[in-house]
């Protein structure tokens, strides 16, 4: 597994994405993207639904493999060095992405384990993720008993579990009351600056409150990318998304 | 395009289903296969038309890789399988090796021509079959011989001209002649090869009659037509030989067997198997318990004590109805070319047995050797009177326990017959080699191969002969029926179902 | 191997945290049970039929070879549980990886120190606890008879190896059917018309008398006569390369699926 480079230790990851192209049949996913995210950056990645967010994302995550072009973490490829990667990423996708018959604690298990953590070392991460996340009183609860909500946060913590430099979390707050999306976005905002955040949402304010930078992607193609103030704080940043408006970054 | 595969694959589904549920593929099957497969054949071009998502160079290299590792997978696969077929590496796994071929079979197959050929004719609903067929592999393994089938509906003609008249028979055929064998066994088939091969008879084996002796013309159970037929099967010429009218034993003897003379043998007759023993000959004697015939005085005089009394073990439970242990099992066996293919597992049953212990050797160079021995808790009964009744003999207090002979065996290396030197195998009972039990456990092998020793054939031919097996027929019990019912049939899936509740609430509560 | 013994643990944990895992093997048993309790039945009063005096009995040696417990009980059974497990172990495996499929789960695998071969590995050996443990209930019952009826607990072995051979080859099938799709119905289905295609293929030979090479081939791939030596006692290395083989290219199609799925 390659280390992190030096100037990325404890900062985060730096993640290149060079005319990245994503084809299913004859429908065009991601047309010719190219974007860069800094080591610590809390990076938004914005659209409608159907833009490409999703897509890009698998695509980082190695999930996906490119019909051309390619993406990078530090320098690796999430496809020929996907332990290296995934050694270095954390991965939330949406509620459903959990096993609902496994208890909390024994679902965080699996996570830290199928992570690399053995023994004490994931004994250790499962009861501090579960502190950070307050879900110490729920550890034995069923997940599938778990309010949506809860759920949610449980999908968050095991991003968490290996203290990773890149922090990538698709539609963290989808579905959830304000109380509950006030919680998910104080873990994020606790993790700007010391590691790398890809945040992938169609939540305006949820980008303007956290993201440092932002693109926003329209029918797979990249319309806008910027500091956040700059690209959101525009008259009318819906234009952004509606389809047949084109802006440059 | 999903659609098509999946109904066509449900069509395939039920098609093969009324194959298997009604033994023939009829209209629907053949329709519902013809559908499914054409289904499933035009949904594939589909999904090969739409699928143009692998141009990549990296998803080429992703798919080529994986592809190139199932190739590997299934040629590897096929070529050891091949590789092992025709190495034949099997393991029998019976309690009785059941189908391992006897190194006799083997022998013989490679005595015989190349052209030898089986064909097993069947009915297919026959259960037989599936034995017959293993049976029939373990022959085609050896490479001597080549092994088909034929369906008894489809070969009237094969049938009539092999005259045969039931399912599950196996016709063998070399040169030109067939042996039809309707029940097939190893047994029963190495008979026919035996027939099959047709054995210069060279040897001659002579049985003793006119005093009462064991008739190998007698097929009922007491009669031994059954050991006449072995030894006609195993190549030797049988003759009878009236004692009292001869005055020598025919030079061509390659052995004689006395069976337990019922009256005593007449001082010409025991003069003239002392010279023929003297003479370098060799002879099958068989005592039983409670006749006195001069046999075992004859016995004592070439070295073996033979006292007229029961080993009595009770290590072999009651058998037969007799009172226990009159009828012992031994599984303890001499170092002898006659006893070497017999071990523990392979034991010999006797009926009523008298001791024969090889006690002294009448010159210094003889060699006596006891072969078979019953178990170190026997004990000698001379209480044949309650034996005879079937009651528990009332001597055991006074009697003393030890291990004791039940055959023994001589070498005199002496005579006027050149290189050949007189042998004796005296057995303490007759009723091993009787109808009734020669085929019994291993005792065929045990009587067939003191005659090839005393005959002195090739030590190759003291061999352990094909399996005649005895299914177990015997039902099990209503008891032992309804425990093994209700403990594993009804007790484990109860525990399973009250698993079942316990998951489903803690799914619903946890 | 933490991350693989982890994706282990995982999914015992979420096959016997479901109440199906359970009523499956209640249903094996059950199943199992009935149908040899009725052969042992049906059996008994064959041989005291042959048996009673007016037939001869056991003395007169009246009663043919074919009917011992070997024959007409045990090997019958053996039969039904072969077709048993046809019917009941795809409904195992179809969850196996359509399920995950499903939920989407499979993207948080992929994310993990898991390869696509180790998540695969994972979920074969698993599936493969299952079946074997479905085995071993099922042959509780017979197993007591075996012991009984004096055949031998290397005979008994002998079966059992019969049996889990071709349980895992069935289950192979239907893990590499379930690979392929995200639908468990479509996983059973597929896993169905395999698994009765490859069982026997008498249904073809008997429109290939004319090409008996071909007839041949088709006789080797077919999984039931691979079977049938098993039930005699007999371990046929062949077989067992034949049933591992089934194994081994299930389980690279079930990879290859895994990958396709990333490369469409």
């Amino acid at each position: 597994m390659s280390e992190p480079s030096a100037s990325q230790a404890g900062r985060g990851c730096r993640i290149e994405a060079q005319d990245l192209v994503r084809r299913f049949g004859d429908h065009v996913a991601l047309d010719a993207v190219s974007l860069g995210v800094e080591p610590g950056e809390t990076f938004g990645l914005l659209g409608a639904n159907g833009a490409g967010k999703t897509t890009f994302i698998r695509l980082l995550t190695g999930y996906l493999v490119p019909s051309a072009g390619s993406v990078r973490v530090d320098g690796l490829s999430p496809i020929r060095d996907a332990r290296a990667v995934h050694a270095r990423m954390g991965f939330a996708a949406e509620t459903s992405r959990i096993y609902p018959e496994l208890r909390v604690r024994g679902f965080l298990r699996f996570a830290a384990g199928a992570r690399g953590l053995a023994g004490r070392d994931r004994e250790a991460a499962v009861e501090r993720t579960l502190a950070r996340f307050s879900l110490e009183h729920v550890a034995s609860r069923i997940v599938g008993n778990l309010s949506k909500g809860f759920q949610q946060r449980v999908s968050l913590a095991q991003a968490f579990l290996h203290d990773p430099p890149l922090l990538i979390v698709d539609e963290p707050t989808s579905g959830l009351d304000p109380l509950q999306r006030e919680e998910i976005r104080a873990q994020l905002a606790e993790a700007r600056g010391r590691r790398t955040v890809v945040l992938c949402t169609h939540d305006l304010a949820e980008a303007r409150a956290l993201a440092d930078r932002v693109a926003v992607l329209r029918a797979g193609r990249l319309v806008a990318l910027g500091a956040t103030e700059d690209v959101l704080g525009a008259d009318d940043p819906l234009a952004l998304f509606r389809p047949g408006d084109e802006a440059t970054a | 395009m999903r659609g098509l595969a999946l109904a066509g694959a449900i069509a395939i589904v039920f098609g093969l289903g009324s194959n298997y549920a009604t033994g023939e593929l009829g209209i629907f099957g053949r329709v519902n296969l013809l559908a499914g497969g054409t289904a499933l054949i035009v949904a594939a071009v589909m999904a090969l038309r739409r699928s143009r998502g692998f141009g990549t160079p990296v998803a080429r290299g992703l798919l080529l890789r994986r592809g190139a590792i199932l190739l590997l997978l299934v040629l590897a696969s096929i070529g050891l399988e091949r590789a092992t077929a025709r190495a034949g590496l099997r393991f029998d796994w019976t309690l009785d090796q059941r189908h391992a071929l006897s190194p006799a079979v083997i022998e013989l197959l490679g005595e015989l021509p190349d052209d030898l050929t089986a064909t097993l004719f069947y009915d297919a609903e026959d259960p037989r079959v599936r034995g017959t067929r293993v049976l029939m592999e373990s022959f085609r393994g050896t490479g001597e011989m080549a092994v088909g089938e034929r369906v008894l509906d489809e070969a009237a003609s094969e049938a009539d001209r092999f005259g045969i008249t039931s399912s599950n028979s196996v016709v063998l055929e070399s040169e030109g002649r067939y042996e039809l064998v309707g029940r097939p066994s190893e047994g029963s088939i190495w008979e026919a090869l035996e027939r099959l091969r047709q054995r210069d008879r060279r040897e001659v084996v002579y049985y003793t009659r006119g005093a009462g002796e064991g008739d190998l013309r007698r097929s009922d159970e007491l009669g031994y037509s059954g050991l006449a037929e072995a030894l006609a099967t195993e190549g030797y010429q049988v003759r009878d030989l009236v004692l009292p009218a001869t005055q020598a034993i025919p030079d061509d003897a390659a052995a004689l067997l006395v069976i337990a003379p019922e009256r005593g043998l007449r001082p010409e007759s025991l003069a003239s198997l002392q010279r023929y023993l003297e003479g370098g000959g060799g002879l099958l004697a068989f005592l039983e318990p409670g006749k006195s015939s001069g046999l075992a005085e004859l016995l004592e005089v070439w070295g073996f004590d033979s006292p007229d009394a029961v080993v009595v073990d009770p290590a072999a439970g009651p058998v037969e109805g007799g009172a226990p242990g009159v009828h012992p099992l031994a599984h303890s066996y001499g170092d002898h070319p006659i006893t070497r293919v017999l071990n523990a597992n392979r034991m010999t049953f006797f009926l009523q047995t008298r001791p024969v212990e090889a006690a002294r050797k009448p010159r210094p160079e003889d060699r006596l050797r006891a072969i078979v021995y019953s178990s170190p808790r026997a004990w000698l009964s001379t209480d044949l009177e309650a034996i005879a009744r079937g009651q528990v003999p009332r001597d055991r207090d006074t009697a003393t326990t030890g291990r004791f002979a039940l055959v023994s065996t001589g070498a005199y290396p002496r005579g006027e017959r050149g290189e050949r030197e007189g042998r004796i195998v005296a057995f303490g009972d007759s009723g091993l080699a009787s109808n009734a039990y020669l085929r019994a456990l291993y005792n065929l092998d045990l009587v067939m191969n003191a005659v090839a020793w005393v005959a002195q054939r090739p030590e190759s031919t003291l061999t352990r002969r094909p399996n005649m097996l005895t299914e177990i027929q015997h039902p099990l019990t209503p008891q032992q029926t309804l425990v093994m019912f209700y403990g594993a049939g009804l007790l484990l899936p109860e525990l399973l179902l009250i698993a079942a509740g316990l998951a489903w609430i803690r799914r619903r509560t946890g | 191997m933490t991350a693989l013994r982890a994706l282990i643990r995982k999914e015992a944990a979420v096959l016997f945290g479901s109440p199906v895992a359970y009523l499956t093997l209640a249903m094996v048993g059950i199943v199992t049970a009935l149908v040899f309790f009725d052969h042992l039945r049906v059996y008994n009063q064959t041989l005291f039929v042959w048996s009673s005096s007016t037939m001869g009995g056991f003395e007169t040696d009246t009663i043919p070879d074919y009917i011992n417990l070997r024959v007409l009980v045990f090997l019958p059974v053996m039969e039904q549980l072969a077709l048993m497990l046809i019917g009941l172990v795809p409904l195992v495996t179809m969850r196996v990886f359509a399920e995950e499929r499903a939920r989407g789960t499979d993207e948080l695998l992929i994310t993990t120190q898991l390869s696509s071969g180790r998540i695969v590995a994972g979920k074969f050996i698993v599936a493969y606890g299952l079946v074997a443990l479905m085995l071993a209930v099922s042959f509780v019952y017979p197993a007591t008879s075996i012991v009984t009826a004096g055949l031998g607990l290397r005979h008994l072995a002998a079966v059992y190896t019969g049996l889990l051979a071709l349980g895992l080859g069935i289950a192979s099938i239907g893990l590499a059917c379930s690979a392929f799709t995200s639908s468990q119905l479509v996983a059973a289905v597929s896993a169905y018309a395999i698994a009765f295609v490859l069982y026997d293929f008498t249904w073809a030979t008997q429109f290939l008398a004319e090409q008996p090479a071909l007839a041949s081939f088709l006789d080797q791939l077919s999984m039931h006569p691979r079977f049938g030596g098993f039930a005699e006692g007999l371990v046929a290395v062949p077989d067992m390369v034949y049933f591992a083989g089934l194994g081994a290219v299930s389980f690279g199609l079930a990879w290859l699926s895994l990958d396709l799925e990333r490369v469409r």
